[in-house]
């Protein structure tokens, strides 16, 4: 079970018709460190034209560029990250981040994680893991180059989160998927749809320790960036069932979620989740869950 | 914290670095904050500022302690646009991109590099004195660390 026509026919099945997309390339400003830099003049004055993204406040496209975004001075002091659209929502989707107690737990390459210290004012306490020892190169790079001064970085499998023994008052949840066409070259040549069910599995794992570790009235920001409804809607729909959590209204760009799926009718707060189809975005998939009273 | 010590000297900064706010992590070094020290583990990899890395007997500075210095009194010199997009490439600085200098012009002193916007972009070693009397095709300052290498690092 795999392939174009088989992944097509799905999305087909759930009320979306296949069309090609090629995401653009977006960035988002560190506002703390561009605050009254005139970043978007500079840039021009080096060659890159950008567009506001209508539905972020600090994001932007980048409509051309004469030299690569990832190069320019102002990138390399870390005025600004780039990070592509869709991905710029789940942290911003959290209230009141400052002062608070924040785990990211699959954190590397840590474009969000950087996002998450500037939304809490490098107050607070932002604890960072990631399994892939190799990736936490990438992500100190990153905290580095951006000032970051309020996180601790663990190499850790986000389930075995509750070894460091703390509870957190938000966790965001960009859990491991299977991608999508739009993001990733000869997806449907690459992918089955055996990965798709054994990473659903290893994310209700990781939402279950995410819960575990989560303080009274603490809210998780789920996300990925697969459009599999198994990933997403389905696993929402099993959180919601097994872990003590509810789905909260967001207001965010993004269709609503499915709450039928194959056949299978999915309860109706799963609405409330966000998907996004691959267009000028990669394809996405966010949610908000908050912790309610212990199941008896 | 003595080859922080010494490198912030070499800069003719002053920085005040209380001990127990800072952690060294197998030769790296971090600053915490007092909030911040209650939630790390011994087994971290990264937390609150990096400083720098000591290896054999050498301290590599960080560009947020290169930052921290440029807002004090530390040597530094201001570059032209041109001079700076060439020390980010890696290249050092001649004497004719230097607009101003401000601290230390002696020879084998270490000086930050800034550009026009006031923004910190590594730092060198004076290999010729920085006054009038310098060629202006000379190179006067050397490239050591620049911001760059955060590209260079990744690839």
């Amino acid at each position: 079970m795999s392939g174009k026509e088989f992944f097509v026919n799905r999305y087909e099945q759930i009320g979306w018709e296949f069309e090609d997309a090629k995401p653009r390339q977006a960035i988002r400003i560190n506002v703390t460190n561009a605050k009254g830099k005139n970043l978007e003049e500079r840039l021009q004055a080096s060659g890159v034209q950008l567009d506001k993204v209508p539905f972020l406040e600090t994001g932007y496209w980048v409509r051309s560029a004469q030299v690569s975004a990832g190069a320019t001075a102002e990138y390399l002091l870390g005025l600004y990250s780039i990070q592509e659209a869709a991905a710029q929502i789940p942290a911003t989707l959290f209230t009141a981040l400052k002062d608070r107690t924040v785990l990211d737990a699959c954190a590397a390459p840590g474009g969000k994680t950087v996002q998450l210290a500037y939304l809490m004012g490098n107050t607070g306490v932002l604890v960072a893991l990631d399994v892939k020892k190799q990736r936490l190169g990438a992500l100190s790079n990153h905290l580095e180059r951006c000032h970051v001064s309020n996180a601790v970085v663990y190499n850790l499998d986000a389930r075995q989160a509750s070894r460091l023994k703390l509870k957190f008052d938000k966790i965001l949840l960009d859990a491991p998927c299977s991608g999508n066409f739009a993001a990733g070259r000869f997806w449907f040549e690459r992918r089955t749809l055996e990965d798709v069910e054994r990473n659903a599995g290893l994310q209700r794992e990781i939402l279950a320790e995410a819960a575990a570790c989560l303080s009274d009235e603490g809210e998780i920001v789920y996300s990925t960036c697969s459009l599999e409804p198994e990933e997403n809607e389905v696993n929402m729909d099993w959180a919601i069932k097994h872990l003590s959590l509810q789905i909260e209204e967001i207001d965010c760009h993004g269709q609503k979620g499915l709450t039928e799926v194959f056949g299978s009718q999915l309860d109706g707060s799963v609405a409330r989740c966000r998907r996004i189809w691959p267009a000028e975005t990669q394809g996405f998939f966010v949610c908000k869950l908050k912790k309610v009273g212990e199941k008896q | 914290m003595k080859a922080i010590k010494n490198f912030v000297f070499q800069c003719g900064a002053k920085l005040s670095l209380s001990p127990e706010f800072i952690l060294n992590k197998g030769g790296r070094f971090f600053l915490v904050s007092n909030n911040l020290r209650g939630y790390i583990q011994k087994d971290f990899y990264y937390a609150g500022t990096y400083l720098g890395k000591a290896k054999k007997g050498k301290f590599f500075p960080s560009f947020n302690l290169l930052t921290i210095l440029a807002k004090g009194d530390a040597n530094k010199i201001v570059v032209d646009k041109k001079a700076a997009w060439l020390f980010i490439c890696g290249r050092d600085i001649f004497r004719r991109g230097i607009l101003t200098v401000r601290g230390s012009r002696r020879k084998g002193d270490h000086t930050l590099v800034m550009n026009e916007f006031g923004e910190c972009l590594g730092f060198g070693k004076i290999v010729c004195r920085l006054d009038g009397e310098a060629k202006k095709m000379e190179v006067a300052v050397e490239n050591v660390s620049d911001v760059g290498d955060f590209l260079r690092r990744e690839a």
